[in-house]
């Protein structure tokens, strides 16, 4: 999964990525409005974190920016200020949900989540397929009601297909979502951590839920039972 | 101009010079017409003087008048001239007075004719008039002679000096009184105004607190706002001050549960990361609740009224853009004339924070009413859920929230506590009832 934030207070963003990081985000970070617009609309992103108040150009107005050039990813924002007046100006210029400082960060993933999920058609917290369930809330898995403990890596990699159950995955697009741009590309890395994920899901290969096309990429096999 | 009193004392005295020099110059104008006409009167009372002394010899012709009807005729350079001129141009006859003068050809006149004219002869000025007579004598032939009497006009002038010389100083003389009444009229009718301004300075320097003078009724509506103005200004600052202080105040407590925790490092890092999180949800609810007590503006004459619908609308499009999930249904009934009279940010904090709270507490319905009462310009908002509800011995509890801030309520919303401070600002009223939906059902009053 692909983040963006843009938050101008150095620390803050520093926090931000270096955590939403270690829970197997993809982040980029931009310092203010309008850098924070180059990588909107340059980047294939699955979701924003923008701070409403932002040097250059407004939170606000990037919302408003990003939004009349198509960008449709969910976008969450950050207010210091916590009114309703500055709440609603930025739900209605397009962001999705809104989230007052000082935060919690598992409040803060809480809400990403929510919205990732959201955004790729889901509406319970819980992606049930067929045995296998992940709770984006808790991020936890359970194999036919038994917890399987996973990496934050092999999480994020779930996740993803998952979320995009049925549908074909290309190598890159899953790189691309899961390791920052300067990753090596080349590696089997991936093609190790979905075998890991193979056994760990499924020990006894009774219910092979990750398939391999080859040349094409990876497809989660099993159907969503319901939502 | 940049002085009320100077524009009109200018504007006044303007018109008050062009009115007096108007009249003058008519008095003058009429004064000289009417002296002109006084003048050939008596010229032609003269001449017929002169007819009448005339004697006619025994053919029954003119002789020229011996005796004269009035004595400057026979006084040489008296200033009263008479020629009697035949018909031939010739000089018959002149007056005593004009010895070694010449008045010159004068134009002969038909009989009965006459003509007023002002000449400039022999370094003279002169009014004249000409008469023209017919002498029939016995024989029954008609001679024509043409009289002339003229005056020099030092006379005329004289009065017209005098008329005038009287006329500018009455007319000075009043416009000087007229100018003096006006600006004493201006400096009394703009005294009021002086008053205002020495009051406001009062108020600056902190001798006084409002403006209480007993001022003109054109006044009235300016020194009204005003008195608003200072008293909603002061409010607001107070508002500030008591936040700061409570701010101040209040954040020292969870300060100093911090800083006395923290020598005891042989405390389980568990339990001092729960103390100081405990301790930061804390700090950050004092604040929030005291910058947001702080930032309301409060009842205000001078603000532009809010329709509460649209705050609503907006709030409710905003509420279940976030809220998607819990497909919650709000029935709205909103009169769209009910209007605000305040900070529209203050109104969407009060309705942010109560629809908030029924979107978090209900299950699948929310209702939402707004309904203006006739006869008293105000109006009632209704907030209803089917969530599970505020137990009525618990409606203070939830009110006085993050009100005290000394009480440790960690990880409890202070928005229903804030919405009921900011309705109570603005002289609005906040009611808990349980609602027919099975929730929650707050009723938020404004009267006008």
């Amino acid at each position: 999964m692909h983040i963006l934030v843009v938050e101008d207070e150095t620390r803050l963003r520093e926090q931000l990525r270096d955590r939403l990081h270690d829970s197997g985000y993809v982040v980029d970070v931009a310092a203010d409005g309008e850098e924070g617009l180059y990588y909107g609309e340059e980047y294939p992103l699955d979701l924003a974190i923008i701070d409403i108040g932002l040097p250059k150009l407004s939170g606000i107005e990037l919302i408003r920016r990003l939004r009349a050039h198509d960008r449709h990813f969910p976008i969450l924002i950050l207010t210091a200020r916590g009114n309703w007046q500055d709440k609603v100006d930025g739900l209605e210029s397009g962001a999705d949900d809104y989230l007052v400082k000082p935060f919690r960060f598992e409040e803060l993933e809480a809400r990403l989540n929510a919205l990732l999920r959201r955004a790729s058609g889901w509406s319970k917290p819980v992606l049930d397929c067929g045995p296998i369930s992940l709770d984006t809330a808790k991020q936890s898995i359970r194999v036919a009601g038994n917890a399987v403990e996973l990496t934050a890596f092999e999480y994020r990699v779930l996740e993803y297909l998952m979320l995009h159950a049925g549908e074909v995955i290309s190598k890159t697009e899953l790189t691309d979502n899961l390791y920052q741009q300067d990753y090596d590309r080349d590696s089997n890395v991936l093609e190790v951590f979905i075998g890991r994920l193979r056994r760990k899901l499924d020990p006894d290969n009774v219910l092979r839920p990750i398939e391999t096309l080859r040349g094409r990429g990876y497809r989660f096999r099993l159907d969503a039972s319901a939502g | 101009m940049h002085s009320l009193h100077g524009r009109l004392l200018l504007a006044a005295s303007l018109v008050l010079a062009g009115f007096l020099g108007a009249t003058g110059l008519a008095l003058d104008k009429a004064f000289r017409v009417s002296a002109e006409t006084a003048t050939q009167d008596r010229l032609q009372s003269y001449i017929y003087a002169l007819l009448a002394a005339a004697n006619e010899d025994v053919d029954g012709r003119m002789i020229p008048p011996g005796e004269l009807p009035e004595p400057r005729f026979s006084t040489p350079d008296s200033g009263l001239y008479a020629v009697i001129t035949s018909t031939d141009s010739q000089s018959l006859w002149h007056s005593g007075s004009l010895t070694g003068r010449d008045l010159g050809a004068t134009e002969l006149q038909a009989p009965g004719e006459r003509r007023f004219s002002r000449l400039a002869r022999a370094g003279m000025q002169l009014y004249a008039l000409s008469f023209g007579v017919a002498w029939e004598d016995d024989t029954g032939m008609e001679a024509l002679y043409t009289f002339t009497v003229a005056e020099e006009t030092t006379v005329f002038q004289a009065e017209i000096d005098s008329f005038r010389s009287t006329l500018w100083r009455w007319l000075g003389g009043m416009a000087v009184v007229l100018l003096l009444a006006q600006g004493v009229i201006l400096r009394w009718g703009l005294r009021p105004l002086r008053a205002v301004t020495a009051d406001l300075q009062q108020i600056e320097k902190g001798h006084a607190d409002r403006l209480d003078g007993d001022y003109p009724r054109e006044l009235a509506g300016l020194t009204s706002s005003l008195n608003s103005l200072i008293e909603h200004s002061k409010s607001v600052q107070t508002r500030y001050r008591n936040s700061l202080d409570d701010l101040a105040h209040s954040l020292k407590t969870p300060l100093a549960i911090l800083q006395s925790s923290r020598p005891d490092s042989n405390d389980d890092p568990a339990a001092s990361h729960a103390l100081v999180s405990e301790q930061v949800e804390r700090m950050d609810e004092i604040i929030s609740h005291q910058l947001q007590r702080a930032a309301v503006s409060g009842r205000t004459t001078l603000a532009k009224p809010v329709a509460v619908s649209r705050v609503v609308e907006r709030l409710v499009r905003s509420l279940d853009k976030v809220y998607r999930e819990k497909q919650v249904t709000v029935e709205l009934a909103l009169d769209t004339a009910a209007t605000f009279t305040g900070d529209e940010a203050d109104l969407t904090e009060i309705l942010g924070n109560l629809l908030e709270n029924a979107y978090k507490y209900s299950g699948r319905m929310i209702r939402v009413s707004l309904q203006s009462d006739q006869h008293a310009a105000g109006y009632e908002i209704s907030i209803e859920d089917d969530g599970p509800g505020i137990a009525p011995e618990q409606v203070d509890t939830v009110l006085q929230r993050g009100t005290r801030m000394d009480e440790s309520l960690p990880g409890q919303g202070i928005g229903l506590s804030m919405a009921n401070e900011i309705i109570a600002v603005y002289g609005g009223q906040l009611v808990f009832a349980a609602s027919p939906l099975g929730g929650t059902l707050i009723r938020v009053s404004f009267q006008p």
